[in-house]
């Protein structure tokens, strides 16, 4: 009843009304729309906020403890991926490709979905670590990293047998195959290294360090005040994309569209637990659970499409921005909320953790 | 006025495919090139409304005859599959030589 509750009334939040909002006007083909330049420069403005904020509470919390938990999601990222890579291939059929893609979709992160959970948490009136804006930009590119390896590992090791049972072919075509698949790695590390929203929020991070809690008092009515108005501006964006794509869902299959509910859930619940047990605050436990739940769906296409040419980017980026996203903000959010509040009150939230981890195994 | 004969190909893509077929251009050695993003509806839908990445480009590049296929080999045999890509090739004149 409690989840129930949470989620109506997390319904009524500006955030989600517009995101609906903007559905809906695209499913009656309005001609609303944000201009490009602020849509492309709000994602820009979060990241530069949500870096900020991460700084100046780092200084104040230091480095230490900020280790373990960012080692245990960068581990569990991959570890997610692998396995949503063994379900779309095995239970899903998916070709290499597509289920390399959609793994490291669902493996990577939101920074929009994560702007959400910080504005969600601001409502309840509870706060969560700043370091979890370091987790935030180191988990973008290794989700992206490891399926763009393992494809390219799989593509070699096909050419390689074709090689084998043609050798009469003309082999030097394949020879320049090869070496392009191993340039490819070092490119898209580079890129999404050098890409803007990791350069964007590792510069806050570090100025928000530098300026503190005296410096930030200048810029707080832009970085702080208008955080939530601002997400409110970029779901209306969102709403009137995902609209857009409501068609195509019906395209995506009726097995991607449980894996984009049901992935997320288990994610986010298994990183609730596992934050929890280490000792991560009501908050950081549920922002924690949506760095792992969250897909990624501004910088997929982007890194993918050069990585992965032959995934079909309708697939990814509509099951991230169509179905997880609005599922993670609107229901899932609540419930990892519920469940964080559920083991953090409980005496000896540790125990409780133990329990539910034994139990799994 | 003394008009010199070239080609002028153009490739109307998907803005995600521009990096790849700038790399080709230079490749072979085409250093020159003129792109501009632009929308329009084709086999896979309407394209160039919602994400920024999902929008469509028009390359323009003027080469001589010899290059052309080469390129368009090379363009054909690596994005077409992959890509929504779509590219023809026109007659023009041209007064300075020396510039392309």
């Amino acid at each position: 009843m409690d989840i129930l509750q949470l989620i109506q009334s997390n319904l009524l939040t500006p955030i989600i009304l517009f995101f609906l909002f903007g559905i809906i006007a695209a499913r009656i083909k309005s001609d609303l729309k944000i201009p490009e330049a602020i849509s492309e420069f709000l994602p820009i403005y979060l990241l530069a906020a949500i870096g900020l904020h991460g700084g100046i509470e780092m200084r104040n919390t230091g480095f230490e403890n900020m280790l373990i938990p960012m080692l245990v999601a960068i581990g569990l990222s991959l570890l997610f991926t692998l396995n949503h890579y063994q379900i779309l291939r095995r239970l899903g059929k998916f070709n290499i490709f597509d289920s390399y893609a959609l793994a490291s979709t669902y493996g990577a992160v939101g920074a929009v979905t994560f702007s959400v959970g910080l504005s969600f948490l601001k409502t309840q009136g509870v706060t969560s670590e700043g370091y979890l804006a370091a987790v935030l930009a180191i988990l973008e590119p290794v989700a992206f990293i490891l399926a763009i390896f393992l494809t390219n590992m799989a593509v070699s090791k096909q050419i390689r047998q074709k090689k084998k049972s043609f050798t009469k072919d003309d082999t030097s075509e394949i020879d320049v195959g090869l070496q392009e698949t191993k340039t490819k790695l070092s490119q898209v590390l580079h890129e999404s290294i050098t890409g803007k929203a990791i350069v964007i929020l590792l510069g806050s991070i570090i100025i928000g360090y530098i300026i503190g809690e005296e410096g930030f008092s200048s810029i707080k009515i832009v970085f702080d005040e208008m955080f939530t108005g601002a997400i409110v501006i970029f779901m209306i964006e969102m709403g009137i994309i995902a609209g857009q794509r409501l068609d195509d869902i019906k395209k995506v299959g009726i097995f991607l569209i449980a894996f984009a509910i049901i992935m997320p859930t288990f994610n986010g619940i298994v990183g609730v637990l596992v934050a929890t047990g280490m000792g991560l605050s009501l908050g950081g436990a549920v922002m924690f659970g949506l760095l792992l739940a969250s897909a990624s769906f501004i910088a997929a296409p982007a890194v993918l499409r050069h990585a992965i040419p032959q995934a079909k980017p309708s697939l990814y980026i509509t099951s991230a921005l169509g179905i997880t996203f609005p599922y993670n903000i609107i229901v899932l959010l609540p419930i990892m909320f519920s469940i964080s509040t559920l083991v953090h009150n409980g005496d000896g939230s540790i125990d409780l953790f133990n329990y539910i981890i034994k139990d799994w195994i | 006025m003394k008009l010199y004969n070239v080609k002028l190909l153009t490739i109307t893509c998907e803005i995600l495919a521009q990096k790849n077929i700038i790399e080709i251009l230079s490749k072979h050695e085409i250093t020159g090139y003129t792109t501009y993003e632009v929308d329009g509806n084709g086999a896979r839908g309407i394209r160039g409304q919602g994400l920024k990445t999902e929008k469509n480009v028009k390359v323009e590049v003027i080469l001589r005859e010899e290059k052309l296929p080469d390129v368009v080999e090379e363009i054909s045999r690596t994005l077409f599959a992959d890509f929504a890509i779509i590219l023809y090739v026109s007659d023009v004149g041209i007064l300075r030589t020396e510039k392309f």
